[in-house]
């Protein structure tokens, strides 16, 4: 064997010092890599410095990275680097063909073929090299570099670049898997977030070491606490005015068993609540002790909304829009209701006689006992307006029996009425005679009126309609419109009378009374 | 796409800013840039990286064969707003062997001219 010169020698260690040097770096670039992605907490920077990076190491003149859209299953390009991506954008890359079906199938880098595959000239390079991005076996992205560079022009990536690019596409696979992992963890954290402080119930729990983890909005309110007076605190001292509270958050961790109490008084900062409470244990994905949860339900608030509620409707309607809240209709929506009138007869004569403190006596005591009869036939009292007194049938909560319960109602009240009289004139008062009218028809309803007040009511013609025939009527008698008669399911003594014009309406309105006998 | 922002002259230094991505491209424009001046008598060159925050090795090898040419001429080439990776990548490619790395642009002026 033919020995070495002196220059071979120099020009071999010269070589081999190159060779290390561009090893030493390709090994820190790929350190740098490792650390920036495992940096990054969102994808637009992940997949950019990736870019950069590879683009950098294997000495790429462009690059950009295309990310398959869930949905319609395209790869989009999601970065670009050194080259403009708006051509890129339109052009559809799928694993169906072109160089991203190679891929899919070999599912490891590839120095591509440029020539072979018409899809890649929207690049406008010479040479290419794919990365593939992996997940769970499944192709989900591809880094794609083009052109290396060298000092005589561009040239094909080789053996060695595809060894680098493979480092790092399995790096930036478990990268951006992180990233995905992370952003779903985000948003599922949001929702809950977002629905614990929606919901209704106080909701507080606390972990295993008895420090309150987490307290929702309505939870906050009902112990009328801060976050920061709650939060990091033990059970013991933010629950030492509920003695017992503590007792049953003992006794659920002592037992690991799910505790409920119905009307369970608990002290808040200021005020004693009526709530129901359950207290449940919490056990992790091993199925290990892992804290407890505390739901409390205020039922003061629901009882609030069932007394205020009571003064309009009857209780049987307040619990079943308590019960179905979604039948509850207190928007502007037009829908088919029935409106009842009544009035006093000879109200303002009978007022000029009596003193102020005797007609608001005289008027409360009517007024409670017609209201009674409302309810009995589940109306809602809309208004009363002096001595006239307005009631809906089949608002807020549809009925079908609306009709007949607004007759029923009003045959009710003259009955009544007889009573209530018998009782006044005793007192030394005049007996009172009403009339009523019924109609039934398209309204408006829903809440209507001002920031400042607003009222639970109804409005169009057939309410005019309603009030009018209750003019029409004289005591003792109730009108109804042919509307009303129509939809009775049960048979009364109405008989016709003649037709009544009315305001806006060109035709007369057809009538039907109902004479109360004593 | 242009690598070079611009190009002046500050007390005998000439400083050349560069933009974007530092690979063959870039470094051929500023061996044009440093060329042309070394003909006009030029030896003293401060490049300012500021806004070419990746560079490839083949850049870098461009800056080199520019060191190289101005070491005959009794030259001198120094860098500022070096980003750190680049700085790195400067160091295992020995380039700051041969040439400085300026905190400010006004001290590499200083140490220069």
């Amino acid at each position: 064997m033919k020995n070495k010169s002196f220059q071979d020698l120099e020009k071999e260690l010269l070589k081999n010092n190159e060779d290390l040097t561009n090893k030493f770096l390709e090994l820190e670039t790929l350190l740098d890599l490792t650390n920036t992605i495992n940096s990054q907490e969102d994808l637009k920077s992940l997949f950019f410095n990736i870019l950069t990076i590879s683009s950098s190491i294997l000495n790429s003149s462009k690059g950009t990275i295309l990310i398959r859209d869930q949905v319609s299953k395209i790869f989009n390009p999601i970065s670009a680097f050194n080259m403009e991506d708006e051509k890129i954008k339109k052009q559809i890359f799928n694993t169906k063909k072109g160089f991203l079906n190679d891929l899919n199938q070999e599912k490891k880098v590839s120095i591509i073929e440029v020539d072979q595959h018409p899809n890649m000239s929207v690049f406008e390079s010479e040479y290419a090299i794919a990365g593939p991005l992996m997940n769970k076996n499944k192709l989900v992205g591809v880094i794609l570099l083009f052109n290396k560079e060298s000092r005589s022009g561009y040239v094909n990536f080789d053996e060695n670049d595809k060894k680098l690019l493979d480092g790092i596409a399995k790096q930036s696979s478990i990268a951006y898997q992180n990233i995905l992992l992370l952003e779903s963890l985000i948003k599922a954290n949001q929702l809950n977030e977002n629905i614990m402080s929606s919901i209704t119930t106080g909701v507080i729990e606390v972990n295993l070491f008895g420090e309150i983890e987490f307290a929702n909005k309505e939870s906050l309110r009902i112990l009328e606490m801060d976050t920061s007076d709650i939060l990091g605190n033990h059970y013991h001292y933010i629950f030492e005015k509920n003695k017992n509270l503590i007792k049953i958050i003992e006794r659920v961790e002592l037992e690991k068993k799910s505790v409920f109490e119905l009307d369970f008084e608990l002290q808040s900062k200021k005020k004693k609540v009526m709530t129901n409470l359950s207290c449940s244990p919490v056990f992790n994905d091993k199925n290990d002790f892992s804290g407890i949860v505390v739901a409390i339900d205020d039922q003061s608030k629901i009882n609030k909304i069932k007394s205020t509620f009571k003064k309009y409707v009857s209780k049987n309607i307040v619990d079943k829009l308590l019960d179905n809240e979604d039948s509850l209709n207190l928007g502007g929506k037009e829908s088919d209701v029935t409106i009842l009138f009544s009035d006093i007869r000879g109200f303002t004569s009978m007022s000029e006689k009596l003193e102020p403190t005797e007609i608001v006596e005289v008027l409360n005591r009517y007024f409670k006992e017609m209201i009674k009869v409302v309810f009995e036939f589940n109306g809602t009292l809309d208004k009363i307006v002096g001595d006239e007194l307005m009631v809906l049938y089949g608002a807020p909560l549809e009925n079908d029996n609306d009709c007949d319960d607004a007759v029923n109602t009003a045959i009710k009240m003259f009955e009544s009425l007889e009573k209530f009289n018998a009782e006044v004139v005793k007192d030394g008062f005049k007996p009172i005679e009403i009339g009523i009218g019924i109609n039934k028809g398209k309204v408006v309803s829903g809440n209507i009126g001002s920031d400042q007040q607003m009222n639970y009511t109804v409005i169009g013609d057939s309410v005019n309609l309603g009030s009018r025939l209750c003019s029409n009527a004289k005591p003792g008698e109730l009108l109804i419109s042919n509307f009303v008669k129509e939809n009775l399911k049960k048979n009364y003594n109405f008989k016709k009378i003649p037709s009544i014009m009315v305001k806006g309406k060109a035709k007369p309105i057809e009538v039907w009374s109902y004479k109360h006998s004593n | 796409m242009s690598s070079l922002k611009n190009v002046e002259e500050k007390h005998d230094v000439i400083v050349v800013r560069t933009t974007g991505y530092f690979n063959n491209e870039a470094g051929d424009a500023v061996l044009g840039v440093c060329n042309e001046k070394m003909e006009n008598g030029k030896s003293k060159f401060l490049i300012d990286m500021e806004d070419s925050t990746v560079v490839n090795s083949i850049g870098v090898s461009v800056l080199i064969e520019i060191i190289e040419q101005l070491q005959e001429i009794d030259g001198a080439m120094a860098f500022i707003n070096l980003a750190p990776i680049v700085e790195k990548t400067f160091n295992i490619m020995g380039i700051t062997k041969y040439c400085t790395v300026y905190a400010s642009e006004d001290e590499a002026i200083e140490k220069l001219s």
